[in-house]
């Protein structure tokens, strides 16, 4: 058995030993004959850990289906896989010579050549070599292949925290962002903003309740501020003032005019309350701690449960998705006649709206995110080691990040520069870090000089520091990081229960950390996912943990005395950072610029920016039957010459900016437990 | 009726010494029986009940230096280790028990084995990519014995830092990829638990909830079956919070004063105690009946500087260099901390009087770490604290056992709650510990 995630519970998936029927009869396999004897030997041979949409083999044309997928999508399966084999010479298939390792495979001997499992193999090569294409389109039709399997049917998003924040305080004027003492947002599937994790849970609705009764309470608490009354009441119970106040206040707190029964109840809790303290002003704030608790506030459902409003959900989610915030007076005006229905209207509309600053906030959440730039805040690096590293540093090292991305994002300049720029936005601190001339300012924009070895994100103190521990760079965090957050690569986890500490150097045996990290190379549990990362890592050890360049590696030979005061001893050891991308070839380097190169030139990697912008934009993880939609917006945005901000209207043009407007989209199954499911991130 | 408690809240305001110059009677907030507070208030059938035993699971990120913190000799007369050293006062009332399997730590799953691990102690599930696969033992036991409460459940945090997964954050878990997350700003607990309510607060509360719940009936029909769950989900955190606001003693509020607003959210050992002595408050206020405490979070990044560490996070303590005698001085005394906040508790706990006893006799309090040995991500072996339960649990020597983690909650909860919560690895019961 190999050893790739061999706690898997597929690994123990035995092999059929009768032939099914079909074949019995005829004589020769067809695709149930896939789904019972050739499957299974593929599941046991853990393809299915990199040939996923996002696992490390995402770039090849083998992705599985879901894990649990029916008899019919194992054999629609089984008959895509036409692309892999040779028609001219079955022998000479990839489908089969790579598994064998035949030919060079980047997942090693997944199949012993000769085995009985080559066997049964070869038989399906053999059949799918001799079939017609068009005889396998019809089997694959009378098998019901519509689509690549559902997509998640959860589809109401609730307000982030900033996006409650900023509501509050473009509907009443607060600015206390008073979110950011609720139960914190945390990390899944690599964001914060994902719809599938956004729970109700008591203590957050407490929050909820209170915070709105604060709001409501602040609003009014020197009479009406903010002007929220559009009108002057003559007495408590003022009726016509209060019902132009429920209209208004109601139409901008749920970002859709009240319906009739909405209308009605709380107008009704509007006099109910300043009746019973005499006061109209009471009345309103009575409403406004409603609304600010109601789902119709804090869930995405503007289009109303019978989706009249479905224009004004567009305006929202145009809204949410580019500012972050409520939609304004324009988006509302434009929800109202019905503007907003067509890709052009949205681009049009999106378009104006990508020029207020706003948007630029917005989208610096993001890259907050995708790019997990959280960790700096909080790393810590050894203090004798590296007396440079202060808050500050790491401050800086943010904002170099930021401004880097906002350079090209709104100076409209080709995206995948920010692996390739040869420049940075710097402060005194960062250039000397970088041994390059000083800025004129902080932040300016300083050249590198052409002998410069770094170049873009990957030469930046941000993510040299960030995936490296206190004192030591980290090869493989430094991995992880390309494929998950630049190639949407998922690589799975270290086995449960494997002891994952490296040894420690000696004085007797220095050794870089190159060196023993090939410790996960011999072993072949290990080796299996770590020739994935660390070999993207050995590139990098030009760099230190804190992102300075290095020509010598210094290790600390802890004493070996009891005394804790005692100095460690220093070892200079000469270095030579050779790396490489296990899975895309000629992708040798030395270097961050050489790798940025190499990865701004990836198709792979071009598109996961397309990737994480929809995982972003949308709120989930993408599914195989989401591969269409990030095709088109990853073909808009090469086209556009990786404009970013062509994405972000490639985003609001996408159908699947619509999705869950139309009622066909609220299925009514139940949500599926997806134990199998894969996660980002999460080391 | 002196006003004791809000003596007593000022003194933890102060904090370090003045807050341990022990507790303050409250014997007035017990009515002349000696039953409870919530009793003394008169809600429902709640009036007439004796004392009830409250639970708490408290939760410390890492694993522990075991050469520090595992007694050598089993029984009554062991020796207290350098990380054990703050129990002495309150040793008869616990019970160390080491050896404990973590078995469901090894169950199929995704994930590092902080989260795996962190995961089968709670739930005894596996971690399913973005969260724990099922409910934890807190709120397996909340749904049998909580109804009655103003809170179902608590959960209170501590220390902040962490690497900001969903699993790192949460220790308690209502389901499937359901986080419950913790209140970690005392201030807030405060005001959850004492702030002050009026009358008509009361009133205006109630019919904004009851708009709440009307536009939460006006959205079921139109939704998915999924985006239905989240609704529900809202619709019963509502209901909680009514709950919470009906279930109000009468005479709520008068008493307590606010500690002072928190300025420093670092100051970790201000913090826990404060939380602590909230937490005392509400068990002995009758307003909920079970809660977990998480000092530090899952593959804990806390710093320490009140213990002069002012290096590392804790997690990069636990691995780099961690069998050298120096780290392991540092892991004993990170893991002294934790004993020392969980200790303060417990004194806090048996400083309350509560019918012929104190309120640590009417709790069972259980303190884990995320692993034994912490650098290797041990599960097995796992060494655990078992507090309180006086007399109904065996307490004041260490065992050595073989039991999962599944069978201690097995034997508290159908020995001691007389209740059947049915957790994952629980296999038997163990007369070790009643």
């Amino acid at each position: 058995m190999n050893s790739l995630l061999s706690r898997a519970p597929f690994a123990l998936v035995p092999i059929m030993l009768i032939a099914p029927a079909a074949w019995a009869q005829s004589g020769a396999p067809d695709s149930a004959y896939f789904a019972a004897k050739v499957y299974p030997i593929l599941e046991a041979a853990q393809c299915r850990a990199c040939h996923t949409h996002d696992g490390v083999a995402s770039g090849t044309r083998l992705h599985f289906p879901e894990k649990d997928s029916g008899q019919n999508a194992i054999q629609i399966f089984g008959l895509s896989l036409a692309p892999l084999v040779d028609r001219s010479d079955a022998a000479k298939s990839a489908l089969l010579n790579k598994p064998t390792m035949r030919i060079p495979h980047t997942g090693g001997e997944r199949i012993k050549p000769g085995s009985d499992e080559d066997k049964i193999l070869t038989e399906w090569v053999k059949y799918l070599a001799s079939a017609t294409e068009e005889s396998l389109t019809t089997a694959r039709r009378r098998l019901g292949d519509t689509t690549t399997g559902p997509k998640p049917t959860q589809l109401v998003r609730r307000l982030t925290h900033s996006q409650y924040d900023n509501t509050v305080r473009d509907l009443l004027g607060d600015f206390s962002r008073p979110a950011r003492k609720f139960p914190s947002e945390d990390f899944v599937d690599g964001f914060k903003n994902q719809l599938r994790m956004q729970g109700m849970p008591p203590l957050l609705v407490e929050n909820y309740s209170a915070t709105a009764e604060k709001l409501a309470q602040n609003a009014f608490r020197n009479g009406d501020v903010n002007g929220l009354i559009p009108c002057k009441p003559v007495s408590a119970t003022d009726i016509k003032c209060r019902d132009q106040f429920v209209r208004t206040f109601g139409m901008r707190a749920f970002r859709r005019p009240l319906r009739d029964s909405e209308f009605r109840r709380y107008s009704a809790a509007f006099t109910a309350q300043a009746r019973a303290t005499g006061k109209f002003n009471e009345g309103a704030r009575a409403v406004v701690e409603a609304m600010l608790q109601s789902p119709k506030f804090l869930f995405h459902v503007e289009a109303g449960p019978d989706g009249r409003y479905s224009d004004y959900e567009i305006a929202s989610r145009l809204s949410y998705l580019l500012w972050d915030t409520m939609p304004d007076k324009a988006l509302f005006d434009a929800a109202s006649s019905g503007e907003l229905r067509t890709p052009e209207q949205r681009e049009k509309l999106a378009r104006s709206m990508l020029d207020n600053p706003r948007a630029h906030e917005a989208l610096d959440e993001f890259f907050n995110e995708w790019l997990r730039l959280d960790k700096l805040p909080n790393a810590i690096k050894e203090r004798r080691r590296f007396p440079e590293f202060t808050p500050e540093l790491a401050a800086s090292m943010v904002e170099e990040t930021r401004k880097l991305l906002q350079h090209l994002v709104w100076n409209n300049k080709n995206f995948m520069e920010a692996l390739t720029a040869d420049y940075g936005f710097l402060t005194s601190d960062l250039a000397a870090l970088y041994k390059v001339p000083a800025p004129t300012g902080q932040f300016e924009m300083t050249m590198f000089p052409e002998s410069s070895r770094r170049a873009g994100l990957l030469g930046q103190g941000s993510f040299l520091t960030a995936t490296s521990g206190p004192a030591e760079t980290s090869a493989t965090f430094r991995g992880l990081f390309v494929r998950e957050q630049l190639l949407c690569q998922h690589v799975p986890p270290p086995p449960a229960g494997v002891n994952t500490t490296l040894p420690d150097p000696t004085e007797s045996k220095p050794r870089t950390r190159t060196q023993l990290l090939q410790a996960h190379v011999e072993n072949p549990s290990c080796a299996s996912c770590h020739r994935l990362m660390d070999p993207i890592g050995f590139g990098l050890e030009g760099f230190d943990a804190i992102g300075r360049y290095r020509e010598k590696e210094s290790i600390f030979i802890s004493a070996a005395t009891d005394n804790a005061r005692a100095q460690p001893k220093r070892i200079d050891l000469p270095l030579d950072a050779k790396g490489e991308i296990a899975g895309i070839p000629n992708s040798a380097f030395t270097d961050a610029k050489q790798l940025g190169r190499i990865l701004a030139e990836s198709p792979v990697c071009q598109e996961c920016v397309a990737r994480q912008m929809f995982r972003y934009g949308y709120g989930r993880l993408e599914t195989a039957a989401d591969q269409e939609t990030v095709h088109q917006l990853f073909v808009r945005f090469r086209d556009s010459g990786f404009r970013f901000q062509e994405l972000l209207i490639a985003l609001v043009r996408s159908p699947e900016f619509l999705r869950g407007l139309d009622p066909k989209d609220r299925v009514t199954q139940t949500i599926r437990n997806d134990v199998n499911s894969k996660q980002p991130g999460g080391r | 009726m002196q006003l004791s408690r809000r003596r007593f809240l000022k003194g933890v305001g102060m904090y370090g010494a003045m807050a341990r110059v022990g507790l303050p009677p409250l014997v007035a907030m017990f009515n002349s029986n000696g039953t409870a507070y919530a009793a003394a208030a008169g809600k429902g059938p709640a009036a007439a009940s004796p004392i009830e035993t409250r639970f708490l699971l408290w939760f410390n990120g890492n694993g522990i230096p075991e050469r520090y913190w595992i007694p050598t000799e089993t029984g009554p007369d062991y020796e207290l280790t350098p990380c054990l050293a703050p129990l002495k006062s309150v040793r008869e009332h616990v019970h160390v028990i080491s050896g404990v399997d973590n078995a469901g730590a090894r169950i199929n799953g995704q994930g590092n084995g902080h989260f795996t691990a962190l995961c089968g102690l709670m739930t005894g599930c596996f971690y399913t990519g973005r969260g724990a696969a099922g409910p934890s033992i807190d709120q397996l036991l909340a749904a049998k014995i909580g109804a009655k409460s103003r809170f179902r459940s608590l959960q209170i945090g501590v220390a902040q830092e962490s690497h900001g997964e969903n699993v790192h954050r949460n220790m308690s878990w209502a389901g499937y990829d359901r986080a419950l997350p913790p209140e970690m700003i005392p201030q807030n607990l405060f005001d959850r638990l004492f702030g002050v309510k009026n009358q008509s607060w009361v009133g205006r509360k109630k019919s904004v909830l009851d708009l709440v719940k009307d536009d939460v009936a006006d959205l079921q029909p139109a939704l998915g079956s999924a985006d239905k769950q989240r609704l529900d989900e809202h619709l019963t955190s509502v209901r909680d919070l009514e709950r919470a606001i009906a279930s109000l003693p009468p005479d709520y509020g008068k008493k307590i004063k606010e500690p002072e607003d928190i300025t420093d959210l670092t100051d970790y050992p201000k913090i826990a105690k404060i939380q602590s002595d909230l937490v005392v408050h509400a068990f002995a206020s009758g307003q909920t009946r079970v809660a977990t405490y998480m000092l530090t979070k899952c593959q804990s990044l806390t710093r320490f500087p009140w213990l002069g560490l002012a290096g590392n996070r804790h997690h990069d303590y636990s691995h780099s260099n961690a069998g050298s005698p120096s780290s392991q001085r540092i892991m004993r005394d990170i893991c002294r901390w934790h004993t020392e906040e969980f200790a303060y508790l417990l004194e806090r706990m048996r400083a309350v009087p509560e019918g012929a006893g104190t309120l640590l006799d009417n709790t069972i309090a259980m303190s884990s770490h995320e692993h034994a040995e912490a650098n290797s991500h041990k599960c097995r072996g796992m060494a655990i604290l078992l507090a309180g339960g006086g007399g109904k649990m065996k307490t004041g020597a260490h065992t050595k056992s073989h039991n999962t983690i599944g069978d201690i909650y097995k034997t508290i909860t159908e020995e001691i709650f007389k209740v059947d919560v049915n957790f994952p690895t629980a296999e038997e019961k163990m007369s070790e510990v009643v």
